[in-house]
């Protein structure tokens, strides 16, 4: 394109009293002189037209900062990758879009209001709710720096899932559950800072970061204390589904579960009483190696099927307990019967042990389990498969051991009404991101730890524990949490307190009082602006993409040949990466669009929809996140929506419903961006004649 | 003294990490031996179990990464000598040339246009990658600068076409090239931001924790692995990721390297060479292939639900949370999963296409299959620069080259030597969500190491 020429129209532009060009703006030669010139010059509002702002901006917003203006009043234009790059053969247009797109950046430039990030105290406190070992790990971590930690257990002692087992192995490291308890629990007693509190859990909860008020309700019912702390942990562990009716499980006490047989190895080891059969002594139990001849494990009993996956960990665990009954008897049979075997790298050796030391394995069809039989003579007998030799076995059971599925504690199902968050069927939490927010939900200062997300091994709810801490510990090293300036706004001069904001917010940023009267927590919004555009009253505005300024471009947009132009929103995050990388891999595509960058497509409201076609454009696009990916957790799947009905009131309202798309793109996929863009003025019969 | 904390490895493992104890407060210098911070993840198409985009989700934190005060970034950079002194490290690292000022590079890639030279890129050769001596390593890489081939300027590339290298003079010796076109092409940019003639630089550091976050490599097959050497259409997962890849060498489509035909019939083999002899084979279970495997299938099917998929393979590892739905969301878009291991392939002369016969697990029987291409996952090793860095760090490393945790049923990720954790792909085969709880654990007790008297 013709730079200079667009530079001479920049200049000429209403409220423009410089405009310069500069060969390689990031450089820091250039960067400098791009401050000299805001204080000579005396500016109020910078427009920049260069590379992406995915990746500049914030050197650009650092830079007008230091030259002692407001960073907010830093507008960002796309002319690299949004013109010279993609419209390589067509010099003329490209130059006539990059002026559009200059003068779209100076009429939102001109309505740009001075921002600030803002800031919300946080204390150095944190409630940790289950005292198993994420739980106590992310208190000691805490306690560490010298801040408060006070440890929920709702039992009467701590160590969770470590009091149940008997020997925990990893990669040939191998140490009684016990023991391993015992260090752990001490180092938390000892600790300064940790306080526990046992026997009792959450009954109410209120409030955000920084400002938690959290209630308890004793063992028998009755009112607990009042907690005011600054953050969460998460960590209220999981427990075994009993396989009630199947089996013979319950009904003959043969059959027991992975984490019965540990419980009676544990006692075995430390010669303690089992409560739960009358108070016998593990000495007075029948010793298992005495009675037992042959033992047959079964996997995968409740997982694996339509309402659950992979308990994650049964594979490990019938390996360590086959080699601990070895280990008590070698005469002991046993036969373990699996689905697929997953035995991890280390893991393998273990494997490889319980081989040499004749522990069988046979693998049953995943649609058809054993069967478990009482012989006439009270034997117990398990028919099963075996796929490998395809024959069918008969194997005499003294002991029938059930390596079951996990669910999430009962309390889930109440504190995740308290903490706004969600879980699933079997009561394990959703966490924000799958992959890069594994410890935390979305709102912030609340973090997740160990096996309240998914069954695991001890190490990981360790490493889990120390992880979540480190989450939680970032707002109360800082003493405060910071949003960036891009928040929501409302006016509640037209509110009628119809509440769909509170209940739309992802990250639960917009309380309401008791008049129903919302308010946003601004420290905890994102600005994505999904409130703002659901707005049925219009009273709720994002600062730095107001309603005014998207519409300001819009209609600097189409000043010239409306008709011939594409008004695209598009997502910050993914959408302009998939723009930009059409850019960086110089596709080239029709030159008629004109974005407007948006933090999430879910900011689109229906007016800004409608704009460009009363103004006369040839088509809307908007352009958001590829699914299930979204920048703002859902925003996209609201924008699909909100697509889907404006169509409707497209066609209504008498324009051409099917010049309103919807792209889902991902920040890779520029041919995707470049093909729309191609498809869109096939079908609107814009490559006829110049753009 | 200093409190600062020594990142050895930016992938999302230690993109993470830094994230965490930069955030909190702590001076973190991030190093990576390789020429941009991004690791395995920026090479990725999709992710599993929720296909979400690799590259939209790990690019932001690479820009919050480069926008982050105390965080200095050093790529291209190897550790030398590390000293353990009064509780803090005196480190030596050696940040190798770009032949690039960093500084004044902008990527706008006028040099890459005028190099003359394409050679087959080191990851996607196979499958018709291509770089210019002088290139990027990624669109989105980070610092987004260029590097220049090391071969081109010791004039190994002469013969294939290179304008420089080989002259009476070593580039070491000149303060300008008259004949590089990389360089005459930045110049006319304004920019004289290459520099041949750059040398190594030692920098000197003194941290109070090192995280070492190396990462993990795709296991590369052993030549005679089920055809891989001998045949065109025989690729590995990773290159079957970047053939996939919008950003791939193919721009998505899935191609097949012997013709360029779209690919009709597609078979993965899990475990391959799994259990061989020594070198030829990883020998264990590597965690995470059997997602990779059926998130690769889900998106062939969603580029094209008419190509035929069949993944073979003997146990499924469907170890995480939505894994399993993940596998059945597979199977419901009409992928075969056969039980069983192929052990010999042929390929017919004239198609190209590749016969594969196994044993049948399920029913006993020997079968064949015909497939257009073929893709090998040969599970997952470590890093290999593992073995030098251990002797350097003067901690251990397991049997199968990761490093070793002390005592991990007491204390994950802490190594033998106080101040030195691990996080990510360097303590085994692992998946992201998982390298990143590590990356929040190991950045937690780099902190409170250095913020201990």
């Amino acid at each position: 394109m013709n730079v200079p020429e667009v530079v001479a129209y920049a200049r000429k532009l209403e409220h423009v009293v410089l405009a310069d060009e500069g060969r390689w703006s990031c450089s820091v030669d250039y960067l400098s002189r791009l401050q000299d010139l805001i204080q000579e010059h005396a500016v109020n509002r910078v427009v920049i037209a260069s590379c992406t702002p995915r990746t500049h901006e914030p050197l650009f917003k650092k830079t007008v900062k230091q030259a002692g203006l407001n960073p907010y009043l830093l507008e960002f234009v796309s002319i690299r990758e949004q013109v010279s790059w993609v419209h390589m053969k067509e010099p003329g247009a490209a130059t006539q879009k990059a002026k559009d797109l200059v003068r779209m950046g100076v009429a939102k430039a001109v309505l740009l209001e001075e921002g600030r990030e803002i800031r919300l105290p946080v204390k150095q406190d944190c409630l940790i709710i289950g005292g198993g070992p994420a739980g106590l790990s992310a208190a000691l971590s805490v306690a560490q720096q010298g801040f408060r930690a006070i440890v929920l257990e709702k039992g009467e002692r701590l160590g969770g899932m470590l009091n149940r087992l008997a020997r925990i192995r990893h990669d040939g490291h191998e140490a009684p559950a016990a023991r391993l308890r015992d260090s752990l629990v001490d180092r938390v007693l000892e600790t300064p800072g940790i306080r526990v509190l046992t026997g009792a859990e959450v009954e109410t909860l209120e409030g955000y970061i920084g400002n938690y008020t959290v209630g308890l309700k004793e063992k028998d019912g009755a009112v607990g204390q009042r907690l005011h702390v600054s953050t969460l942990v998460v960590a209220t562990g999981m427990q075994e589904m009993p396989p009630v009716g199947a089996f013979r499980y319950g009904e003959d006490p043969r059959v027991l579960t992975q984490l019965e047989l540990e419980r009676r190895l544990a006692a075995r080891e430390a010669g303690e009483f089992f409560p739960d059969t009358g108070g016998e002594s593990a000495a007075s139990l029948p010793r298992l190696e005495e009675t037992v001849k042959n033992v047959v494990f079964v996997q995968c009993v409740g997982s694996k099927n339509d309402k659950r996956g992979c308990c994650a960990i049964g594979c490990h665990v019938a390996v360590k307990n086959a080699l601990a009954l070895k280990a008590l008897n070698p005469e002991i049979q046993i036969h373990i019967l699996y689905r697929d075997l997953s035995m991890v790298k280390g893991e393998g050796a273990m494997l490889e042990a319980a081989k040499r030391l004749g522990i069988r394995f046979s693998r049953f069809p995943d649609e058809n389990y054993p069967e478990v039989l009482e012989k006439p003579d009270g034997t117990l007998v398990v028919e099963t498969t075996d796929l490998l030799i395809g024959e069918r076995l008969e194997l005499p059971a003294d002991l029938l051991v059930l390596a079951v599925a996990f669910q999430g504690d009962a309390t889930v199902e109440h504190l995740k009404g308290l903490l706004k968050v969600s879980a699933s069927p079997d009561r394990f939490f959703q966490e924000s991101h799958v992959k890069l927010a594994p410890l935390e939900f979305p709102a912030d200062g609340i973090a997740l730890a160990g096996c309240a997300k998914a069954p695991m091994m001890l190490k990981e709810s360790l490493e889990a524990g120390t992880g979540a801490a480190m989450r939680v510990s970032i707002p109360m090293k800082r003493g405060y949490i910071e949003a960036e300036g891009i928040v929501a706004d409302i006016d509640l001069s037209d509110c009628n307190q119809c509440g769909l904001c509170h209940k739309r917010c992802p990250y639960s940023a917009i309380s309401v009082d008791s008049d129903k009267n919302p308010r946003v927590i601004k420290a905890l919004c994102k600005g994505c602006g999904l409130c703002a555009a659901d707005c049925p009253k219009e009273c709720i505005t994002i600062v730095h993409f107001t309603d005014d300024q998207v519409l300001a471009q819009v209609d600097a947009a189409l000043l010239e040949s409306p008709e011939k132009k594409i008004i695209g929103f598009v997502c910050h995050w993914c959408a302009l990466g998939g723009v930009d990388m059409a850019g960086v891999s110089r596709l080239q595509y029709p030159v008629h669009a004109r974005l407007v960058r948006v933090m999430c497509s879910a900011r689109v409201s229906m007016k800004m929809m409608l704009r460009p076609f009363e103004k006369g454009a040839a088509g809307v696009l908007v352009a958001g996140c590829e699914f299930p990916t979204c920048h703002y957790i859902s925003g996209n799947y609201a924008a699909e929506s909100r697509i889907r009905r404006m169509k409707k009131k497209l066609a209504r309202a008498g324009y051409d419903p099917d010049r309103l798309v919807g792209i889902w793109c991902s920040a890779a996929d520029g041919p995707k961006f470049a093909k729309t863009m191609r498809e869109m003025v096939k079908q609107f019969h814009l490559d006829q004649g110049d753009a | 003294m200093s409190d600062a904390i020594l990142i050895i490895g930016a992938g999302i493992a230690g993109i993470n990490c830094a994230l965490n104890a930069a955030k909190y407060g702590a001076k973190v210098y991030l190093v990576d031996d390789t020429a941009s911070i991004g690791g395995m993840m920026a090479r990725l198409d999709k992710t599993f179990p929720t296909n979400d985009c690799s590259i939209c989700i790990e690019a932001p934190q690479m820009y919050e990464v480069d926008n982050q005060e105390n965080i200095e970034i050093l790529t291209g950079t190897q550790i030398k000598k590390v000293k353990a002194q009064n509780g803090v490290f005196q480190v030596r690292l050696v940040k190798k040339p770009k032949y690039v000022d960093e500084a004044k590079c902008t990527g706008c890639g006028a040099c890459v246009e005028a190099c003359p030279v394409s050679v087959p890129d080191e990851m996607d050769g196979k499958i018709g990658g291509k770089r210019k001596l002088i290139h990027m390593a990624f669109p989105q890489a980070l610092p987004n600068v260029v590097a220049v081939d090391p071969a081109c300027r010791s004039g190994e590339m002469r013969s294939a076409g290179a304008c420089i290298g080989g002259c009476a003079v070593d580039c070491s010796q000149c303060r300008e090239c008259p004949i590089a076109l990389c360089v005459s092409a930045c110049e006319k940019e304004g920019k004289k931001a290459i520099i041949l003639w750059q040398s190594a630089r030692k920098i000197n550091l003194e941290v109070k924790s090192i995280v070492v976050a190396t990462g993990i490599a795709e296991a590369p097959p052993a030549g005679d692995l089920l055809g891989y050497d001998v045949y065109d259409n025989v690729i590995t997962g990773m290159q079957f990721e970047r053939l996939m890849n919008a950003g791939g060498p193919t721009a998505g489509e899935i191609v097949r390297p012997s013709d360029g035909r779209h690919a009709k019939r597609i078979a993965w083999v899990q475990c391959a060479g799994r259990g061989l002899a020594q070198g030829k084979g990883v020998p264990y279970c590597s965690k995470i292939c059997c997602m990779i495997a059926t998130k690769q299938v889900i998106i062939t099917k969603e580029h094209d639900a008419s190509v035929e998929t069949t993944v073979f393979y003997n146990d499924l590892k469907a170890y995480g949370k939505n894994f399993w739905a993940f596998y059945q969301k597979a199977k419901e878009n009409g992928v075969r999963y056969v039980r069983g291991r192929p052990y010999q392939v042929e390929e017919d002369a004239e198609t190209k296409n590749l016969t594969l016969r196994y044993e049948n697990l399920d029913t006993g029987r020997i079968e064949t299959r015909e497939v257009e291409l073929l893709v090998l996952s040969t599970g997952i090793v470590p890093s290999p620069g593992n073995p030098k860095l251990a002797r350097v760090l003067k901690i251990e490393l397991d049997p199968f080259g990761y490093f070793k945790e002390k005592d991990p049923l007491k204390a994950p990720l802490e190594t033998s030597v106080p101040g030195i954790y691990l996080c990510g792909g360097a303590t085994g085969p692992i998946d992201i969500a998982e390298s990143v709880v590590q990356a929040c654990a190991a950045g937690m007790k780099a902190v409170l190491r250095s913020e201990a008297p």
